[in-house]
């Protein structure tokens, strides 16, 4: 047992553009440490503006992008040290996506009980049609659905709170120990964010996942998050408690983002 | 954040601008036979006054895209307008831009009646500069020599803080914010009575966010504009418009100056939109509103909230509730509240 879930130390990502003689360096994401423990489930949110480097950190967590310098560990597991596929099997089981935009993230001409079952088949070693039914249906359930209103569904059938539900729901037959949530509401609907904000909540009480949850949303992230990175440039250049950073911000930019909040 | 709480509607007795009556617009197709008809606006009546800024909030297919292109006579098959009129004042008679000839249409285009979009880049075109794109637009408007309509676009760039350098410049070389403060700018150079403004800050950052509103406040109180401000964003809509109308379903169910929806939200689905909105410093749970947003192709009968609406009772699933003034200027669609049972 690790004490710590997620120990990310230095990391730096640079992007290069250009040719061979127009080279210009992007420094998206410039040394940023932190750390999630692994007794405490805990909701951390990372904010910033586009271009602060938010989402190139939330997908190097998920082992998408792989840093220029730096270490990421994920409860004992070194990022940079998966090589094949059952590295990565056992590293997806600890940790899942959940993207901005639930209409791009299904294929729209596959069946969303097929996701759920492929899944649940890679994740499990167990066979068996009944057993597979129960795990997805118990899953489902998890997030206020059923598979019978899942069941032969494409996704344009679903509502986008739905289908950002049925994701959350495919990400938790992995059994992870942590989700990282990229912008997860602001394609939401305004009636049905709550509820997918208020899910979060329900995981981590409930379930014991820690979360990242990646956004721009102050108010959002006020509401369910323990604690706070605030992003500029790449950098991280406020954290601490959601609470008291919200409330008397000391950072400029933080105030800055504090102040226009509308 | 009542910060429009006393600025005063339009005068008494002033002719509205824009009146929409009874509108209708449906999508019909006919694909092998199989009609299908999308009610996306479905009798919607409202008035625009000369000088307010006018929100339309609404989720994701509640009809307020749909409605914006009736108003702006943006009509292409599948939409056809059914029933109902578009009435501006300053182009009379026709009861919609669809009907007016297309002379006139293009008389008011921009002079009186401009557009601010969400995606600046689908406004400016990529492959001319800026310069061009304010001669395409507005030179045809408001004519003079060149160098005159130059220099009034410069001074009308200096409104958006813009440097005269952008004129140089390709769409795609300006950030984000620039791009929207110069389809602002765009869009007010030529004074027009009556700006659409679709979702124009939803894309911008934050910090940019306020700052483009605070510009379109202090160019529509500057030349005297009526703006029919679209977002789904009911902060935006407490920080910039003066009256405010909720859209759900294709139907409007609730409009009243914006201080006053915020401070006393009559119709349930307005309660829930204020009530769940987290706020900095506020930590009580919010509550999620169960059920989805219904399928336009197959509305439920009578008031299309009734199956989400905690407080629905038989008449709800039959009849569809009248907009009714349930305050001096506070109209709102449901039965619950209009007898006076309020929750």
């Amino acid at each position: 047992m690790n004490d710590l879930l997620l120990d990310i130390s230095e990391v730096s990502k640079t992007f290069v553009r250009g040719g061979l003689w127009s080279r210009q360096k992007i420094a998206a994401v410039s040394e940023v440490s932190f750390q999630l423990a692994a007794r405490r489930p805990e909701i951390l949110a990372i904010i910033g503006e586009s271009g602060s480097g938010k989402t190139t950190l939330a997908r190097m967590i998920l082992n998408i992008e792989t840093p220029t310098s730096g270490k990421l560990v994920l409860d004992g597991i070194d990022l940079a040290a998966i090589r094949n596929s059952a590295g990565r099997m056992a590293f997806m089981h600890k940790v899942q996506p959940i993207f901005q935009n639930p209409f791009e993230s299904f294929n729209p001409l596959k069946r969303l009980d097929r996701y759920l079952f492929m899944t649940r088949r890679r994740f499990s070693g167990e066979a068996g049609e009944g057993a597979a039914e129960t795990t997805v249906n118990h899953a489902l359930h998890k997030v206020g659905l059923s598979l019978k209103e899942v069941r032969h569904r494409y996704p344009h059938e679903l509502s986008g709170g739905q289908l950002q539900r049925v994701a959350i729901a495919r990400a938790l037959l992995a059994e992870p120990k942590l989700i990282v949530a990229d912008e997860p509401v602001s394609m939401i609907d305004a009636s049905l964010r709550i509820s997918i904000v208020n899910l979060f909540k329900t995981l981590r009480d409930e379930l014991g996942i820690s979360i990242i949850y990646v956004t721009h949303d102050l108010a959002t992230a006020y509401y369910i998050s323990d604690r706070i990175m605030i992003m500029q440039k790449g950098r991280v250049v406020e954290s601490g408690d959601a609470r008291t950073v919200l409330k008397a911000p000391q950072h400029p930019y933080t105030r800055q983002l504090r102040e226009a909040v509308l | 954040m009542h910060a429009n709480a006393q600025s005063a509607p339009a005068p008494q007795g002033a002719q509205p601008i824009l009146r929409v009556r009874d509108l209708q617009a449906h999508y019909r197709t006919s694909h092998f036979g199989v009609r299908r008809g999308v009610k996306a606006v479905d009798g919607v009546s409202f008035a625009v006054n000369r000088g307010e800024i006018y929100g339309l909030a609404g989720e994701s297919s509640s009809g307020k895209t749909t409605l914006i292109k009736s108003i702006a006579g943006a009509i292409r098959p599948p939409l056809e307008i059914v029933g109902g009129s578009v009435e501006f004042a300053f182009l009379p008679g026709y009861g919609g831009l669809h009907r007016a000839p297309p002379v006139d249409v293009a008389r008011i285009r921009w002079r009186h009646l401009s557009y601010i979009m969400q995606g600046s880049m689908n406004v400016l075109n990529p492959v001319r500069r800026v310069r061009s794109v304010f001669v395409d637009f507005a030179y045809p408007h408001i004519g003079g020599s060149r160098k005159q309509f130059e220099q009034q676009v410069i001074a009308h760039l200096a409104r958006v803080r813009l440097d005269p350098s952008v004129l140089a410049a390709f769409p795609h070389e300006l950030s984000g914010g620039m791009r929207q403060r110069t389809t602002l700018a765009l869009a007010t150079i030529c004074r027009p009575d009556f700006i659409i403004a679709d979702e124009p800050t939803t894309a911008l950052d934050v910090v940019v966010q306020k700052e483009v509103l605070g510009m379109i406040r202090g160019i529509q109180r500057e030349t005297g504009s009526s703006v029919l401000f679209v977002t789904h964003d009911m902060g935006v809509h407490a920080h910039v418009t003066d009256r405010l109308a909720i859209m759900y379903a294709g139907r409007l169910v609730e409009e009243a100056a914006t201080a006053e929806i915020f401070r006393n939200p009559l119709h349930p689905y307005t309660r829930h939109l204020i009530s769940s909105r987290p706020r900095i410093g506020d930590d009580t749970p919010r509550e999620g509103l169960g059920g989805s947003p219904p399928n336009l192709a197959d509305p439920p009968p009578g008031c299309r909230f009734h199956p989400r609406c905690p407080l629905a009772t038989e008449i709800c699933k039959r009849e569809v509730p009248a907009m009714l003034e349930a305050d001096t200027g506070h109209r709102v669609a449901c039965f619950a509240v209009n007898q006076g049972s309020r929750p």
